[in-house]
């Protein structure tokens, strides 16, 4: 059967593969105290979820499990055989595997960032200074603005770290408490990732099925980014920008609409918003396409129709989780070249300063 | 076309009042700066009647995330439902997008009264 994309070399730019870290190996790049109540008091990071994934293999997609046995995306070679070599990778995004999370504690700072440090060079000295392809993303204890400051001014000039990550959990990041954290990501042209973790998406607790959490996320994205925009982030920081990741973007027209719509009502209570919301939205945020619903060619050119430009999308594989998204097949068939080009590479290139600006084949 | 809508002294500074000019519902504001403006009493959002809503001030643009700054007392007309403002003072501009104005008309003050004109 032939694949929906047929051109088979895509350059593609996959803004979300997840990298996982052993224990065993995270604890060599920390000190103590911090790696004794690893080794010794088997810290664990919190999570709050009543589920477990329920597909087959858990979290992971079941063929993604290391050949040795080792938990998916914690060998770069097999990620190389299984991903980037066959669907062409010219970059690739590491977003972390969310454990651990540092900036989804809710306490003890200190130990955050630690494990934001650590996983910060193990992620540097075993995956993007191994691989070309791969570029990173900076972790950081944002509960301490102060010390995430501290993580950004230590590995944020680093070529190939390209964006500050944070968890969508039960903060709200657009608070003027995180604004140093934007600014310092500012100075080092880092953009921010944002990608859900564990969010409580059902009025601060949790629906009774995991299917019920899953659909939701996307509202959990819509939440940081009016929170982010009408918070003034982005007035406040005009060089920095956003990538909301993993939720979809066929909620982005509703938002940008309804955003809008009040804007045109309540304008007075953020006075320091001084134009539309879906122009700050078109300026600096983009969206990750994976997990794509399955539409038709009509309806995805619908959509972004509805978003009046095709720049706020970029291609996500979400590699190597149950849901991920096949270059080759989540896509409506037929799309323009001009577009698949868009959603698959140029996007995500016009987004990241610190990606290579020359697509690799015109290099 | 020239009509007279009321005397000078039927409305004071600060306040608004429908009116009839032309066969159309019209509202007429006085600012405090003793000026009078008039616009279709209709909002260009879901046509609401103006002259229910309210001639204020507002929140100007600050450039400070947090920072309000009242001001402009008497020059915002804001719709009795949705709350929209227009800015009376620049021919009825929607606060929010300018691109978005309410319909004008133009107003003279002549013997004392107050004269709507198309």
């Amino acid at each position: 059967m032939k694949s929906k994309i047929e051109n088979q070399k895509l350059h593609l730019i996959d803004t979300d593969i997840h990298e996982r870290v052993l224990y065993e190996d995270l604890i060599t790049y920390l000190d103590n105290p911090w790696k004794k109540y690893i080794t010794d008091c088997n810290w664990m990071q919190e999570k709050h979820m009543p589920y477990v994934q329920p597909a087959i293999a858990g979290v992971d997609r079941a063929d993604a499990r290391v050949p040795d046995g080792r938990p998916a995306g914690t060998d770069l070679e097999f990620m190389s055989k299984q991903l980037l070599e066959p669907c062409g990778h010219e970059i690739g995004i590491l977003t972390g595997a969310l454990d651990p999370s540092p900036s989804s504690m809710h306490g003890w700072y200190e130990m955050a960032t630690a494990l934001a440090s650590a996983y910060n060079d193990w992620q540097i000295e075993n995956w993007i200074e191994k691989d070309d392809r791969l570029y990173g993303s900076v972790h950081i204890a944002a509960g301490d603005p102060a010390a995430a400051v501290r993580e950004i001014e230590r590995v944020g000039s680093h070529p190939k770290m390209i964006q500050v990550l944070l968890p969508i959990d039960d903060i709200m990041w657009g608070d003027p408490y995180y604004h140093p954290i934007y600014e310092a990501a500012e100075r080092h042209d880092l953009m921010l990732g944002m990608h859900h973790n564990e969010p409580p998406i059902y009025f601060g607790k949790w629906p009774r099925y995991f299917i019920e959490w899953h659909t939701l996320i996307p509202t959990a994205h819509m939440m940081q980014v009016t929170n982010m925009v009408f918070n003034g982030v982005f007035e406040k920081y005009p060089r920095l920008k956003l990538m909301m990741i993993e939720g979809g973007f066929t909620h982005v027209p509703h938002l940008m609409r309804k955003m809008d719509q009040q804007y045109k009502d309540l304008r007075h209570e953020v006075p320091w918003i001084k134009r539309m919301p879906s122009d700050i939205i078109k300026e600096h945020i983009r969206f990750t396409t994976q997990p794509l619903e399955e539409l038709t060619k009509k309806e995805f050119l619908q959509l972004i129709d509805q978003m009046g430009t095709d720049e706020l999308i970029c291609f996500s594989t979400d590699y190597p989780h149950w849901d991920y998204d096949s270059p080759f097949e989540a896509l409506p068939p037929n799309l323009d070249e001009s577009l698949q080009r868009k959603l698959f590479s140029e996007n995500a290139r016009a987004f990241y300063p610190k990606l290579p600006q020359i697509r690799k084949e015109d290099a | 076309m020239k009509q007279v809508i009321c005397n000078v002294t039927d409305l004071q500074p600060g306040e608004i009042m429908e009116a009839e000019f032309d066969r159309k519902s019209i509202v007429v504001c006085r600012t405090m700066d003793g000026e009078f403006y008039a616009f279709l009493n209709r909002c260009i959002h879901q046509g609401a009647p103006l002259s229910k809503g309210m001639l204020c001030g507002t929140s100007i643009d600050t450039d400070q995330v947090g920072e309000y700054d009242y001001q402009r007392e008497g020059e915002v007309l804001r719709c009795p439902w949705h709350g929209r403002e227009f800015d009376v003072k620049k021919r009825g501009c929607m606060l929010a997008n300018s691109k978005y104005k309410l319909k004008d008309f133009k107003v003279e003050v002549e013997n004392e009264q107050v004269v709507v004109c198309k």
